[in-house]
């Protein structure tokens, strides 16, 4: 994992006190709410529907045990004993009190954490593959890369006030874990020639224009990524449209002018106005890498424990993944226990889960985009005994990537802007599918879950997307197939008119059993199945005789 | 108001606006012109020697190579709204790519968490209420020295 340097505990330091002081002036009256809002957003403070909201940066979702446990603390002191871990890797909390906010950012910079630009109109977070320098079919690492671009974008004194957020994913192999594709820049290390470089996507996004991101550029040496995010940014920042909120990300204004023409004005920027200085050499990449070495792990030839206990053994084929080191597992943690909200995890499983990273993953934790938690470096011959340590807290559920492991957004029980509510959806998914054999057998299946046309939820992606819409002050939900976060990314398409929640659960048994009609084997996955049939017969086997409909 | 030269303040030369009539009879050391009467001027400027401001607000920072502006002695954005990033793009271009050695300078909307990133950028004054000067002061001391960027 990266350790903080001086200058970065120094520079964290620093921003605690500027925050402080940017409190004092609002409640002095010095600062407008107005001044104010743009100041605290870069602080990730978001004032929600029924308190304030903050939200600490988890870069590329590396968390160490120390962290965490601080996490639980802060969730325990300044607010109500939970977070929520975000489709961006992050984590909020949703009852901080603003007095509390400079406390809680001091808190947190004791462990080298920060809340910086996780919000606002400015490069927030830069995500990662949660499997990153775990797989073999790797490239190279793309932490270390995030880590040079975190500190680039960190505080960058001129893209601190772009048109609008602005968001980058780095990953390091073909597989895309972070949902690259949907980025402002998509960034992936690729090899040509035996030199490894970048090849870059620019304009993806979700929100109200959903759009993949296009090819910018199809090879970039590595010493020469800040100079080419400069330059994407000097374009993005002079260019992107100031005059309405909704067409101002950079997806808008590649659209507009076309990607060639686009590039075009990039590729001037990066020719005119490339600095020397932000070159990388190889002794800084190198020293970069330093911090990222796997722990030293010693290959064997354990397996996987065999028990005849039928949940964990659900859970070892379901969670549980090779690690690239012979004998090793990468162990993923379900957050959505049924019943749970999403993403959520509270104090006491935040604690355990520590202890537990402590005694069996070299103190590391990493958080996915798809809002659960994975152990990187685990024994094989630990695994029975993790997973009863995790079954206590609740941490064990047997369903990555199937039915119920559904990404959702906070919708209108926190969020402001939501127009319905999603968590209650996904519980009744949750509850409903809850069986892990009836999930196993639809097998590979992603929902995503939005309760408002921002797409906090990806409901673009998901391969059944659900989109709730406010009609009449009725919750309605809207349904989307096809959609993909992976390397094969698409947007979903919008099946027919939307149902109420209580015909929703009958409305997805429609779409899994034309699925099943369709399905040729087990491998044959729902999207698999939905690309070869297209989106006609879910349409006809969905509305046909259905009397509900909105 | 007063200006800030980084730490210090200093005296404002720049006062006059000039009206669009008699643009060639009141040009004088002193004066801020917009950039169509720059456009329109520069060559007086150059003839007699003098210093002028050319104002931009930050809505509309835009220039070509054929401004010459690197033959003005100062350039000064408004900031219609602190919001408004394009001065801080529009900055560095003056100083790469335009080669504006002069002083740079933003006044409107501005605020002093934001006077580091205009230094970084390139400006080199910034015009405040005189009450302010302490905040702004206080600001560039905490976050002085402390960045990433070369």
């Amino acid at each position: 994992m990266y350790k903080y340097s001086d200058t970065d505990k120094k520079i964290i330091a620093s921003r605690v006190k500027q925050f402080e002081n940017q409190v004092n002036r609002r409640l002095e009256g010095k600062l407008t709410e107005e001044e104010f809002k743009p100041l605290r957003l870069m602080n990730g403070l978001y004032l929600q529907l029924h308190a304030y909201m903050l939200r600490v940066a988890i870069p590329y979702g590396e968390l160490s045990s120390k962290q965490l446990r601080k996490i639980a603390f802060i969730a325990d002191k300044y607010d109500r004993g939970y977070g929520h871990f975000t489709t961006r890797q992050n984590i909020q909390f949703n009852w901080p009190k603003l007095l509390d906010i400079p406390e809680i950012l001091h808190e947190l910079s004791l462990v080298d954490m920060h809340a910086i630009q996780t919000s606002g109109n400015c490069i927030r977070n830069i995500s990662s593959d949660h499997l990153a320098g775990l797989t073999l079919n790797e490239i190279e690492d793309p932490r270390p890369w995030c880590e040079i671009i975190r500190k680039w974008s960190t505080f960058h004194p001129e893209f601190s006030f772009l048109p609008r957020k602005f968001k980058i994913a780095v990953i390091g192999c073909t597989k895309d874990r972070a949902a690259m594709m949907v980025h402002d820049i998509g960034l992936r290390i690729i090899k040509r020639k035996n030199q490894v470089g970048f090849e870059i996507f620019v304009g993806g996004g979700q929100g109200r224009t959903p759009i993949i991101g296009k090819k910018i550029r199809d090879f970039l040496p590595k010493k020469d990524i800040l100079n080419y995010l400069e330059a994407i940014l000097t374009t993005y920042n002079q260019e992107g449209r100031r005059d309405n909120i909704y067409k101002a990300r950079i997806k808008i204004l590649v659209k507009e002018l076309g990607i060639e023409k686009f590039r075009s004005l990039v590729e001037e920027n990066f020719s005119k106005l490339s600095n020397k200085e932000l070159e990388i050499d190889d002794k800084s990449i190198k020293e970069i890498f330093g911090f990222f070495r796997l722990p030293p792990l010693k290959p064997n030839t354990n397996q996987m424990p065999f028990k005849k206990n039928q949940e964990y053994q659900y859970w070892i084929n379901q969670n549980v993944i090779p690690h690239k080191i012979q004998g090793y597992s990468i162990v993923q943690i379900s957050l959505k226990a049924p019943k749970k909200p999403p993403g959520d995890a509270t104090s006491n499983q935040m604690r355990a889960l520590a202890e537990i990273s402590d005694k069996f993953s070299f103190s590391e934790i990493r958080v996915t985009h798809e809002q659960n938690l994975v152990l990187p470096h685990v024994s094989n011959k630990e695994l029975f005994n993790l997973w009863n340590q995790l079954k206590i807290q609740n941490l064990a559920t047997p369903n990555l990537g199937l039915i119920t492991d559904t990404i959702c957004c906070p919708g209108m029980d926190y969020c402001a802007l939501a127009t319905a509510r999603s968590i209650p959806i996904s519980q009744k998914i949750s509850s409903h599918f809850n069986n892990y054999l009836k999930q196993e057998e639809i097998g590979n299946l992603k929902i995503k879950i939005s309760g408002c046309i921002n797409a906090c939820g990806h409901h673009h992606v998901g391969n059944i997307g659900i989109l709730g819409l406010d009609r009449k002050g009725q919750e309605f939900y809207q349904i989307t197939l096809g959609g993909s976060a992976k390397e094969d990314a698409a947007i979903g398409e919008i099946v027919g008119p939307s149902f109420s929640k209580n015909d929703l659960i009958d409305a997805i048994e429609k779409i899994l059993n034309t699925y099943k009609k369709h399905k040729i084997n087990k491998s044959d996955d729902f999207l698999s199945v939905f690309r070869r049939i297209g989106i006609k017969e879910f349409k006809k086997d969905l509305y046909d005789n259905f009397t509900k409909k909105a | 108001m007063i200006i800030l030269q980084k730490k210090h303040e200093h005296k404002n030369h720049y006062k006059q606006i000039i009206e669009q009539d008699f643009l060639e009879e009141n040009i004088r050391n002193g004066s801020i012109l917009s950039i169509s009467q720059w456009r329109e001027a520069k060559h007086i400027v150059q003839e007699q020697k003098i210093d002028v401001a050319v104002e931009f607000s930050s809505n509309a920072c835009s220039l070509s190579d054929k401004d010459e502006i690197s033959k003005a002695a100062m350039v000064q954005i408004n900031f219609e709204t602190f919001k408004d990033g394009r001065p801080f793009t529009f900055a560095k271009m003056l100083r790469k790519k335009h080669n504006f050695k002069g002083e740079l300078r933003a006044t409107g909307h501005v605020l002093p968490d934001q006077f580091i990133f205009l230094i970084r950028c390139g400006f080199d004054s910034v015009e405040i209420k005189e009450e302010d000067r302490d905040i702004w002061l206080e600001l560039l001391e905490i976050d002085e020295g402390l960045y990433y960027q070369p």
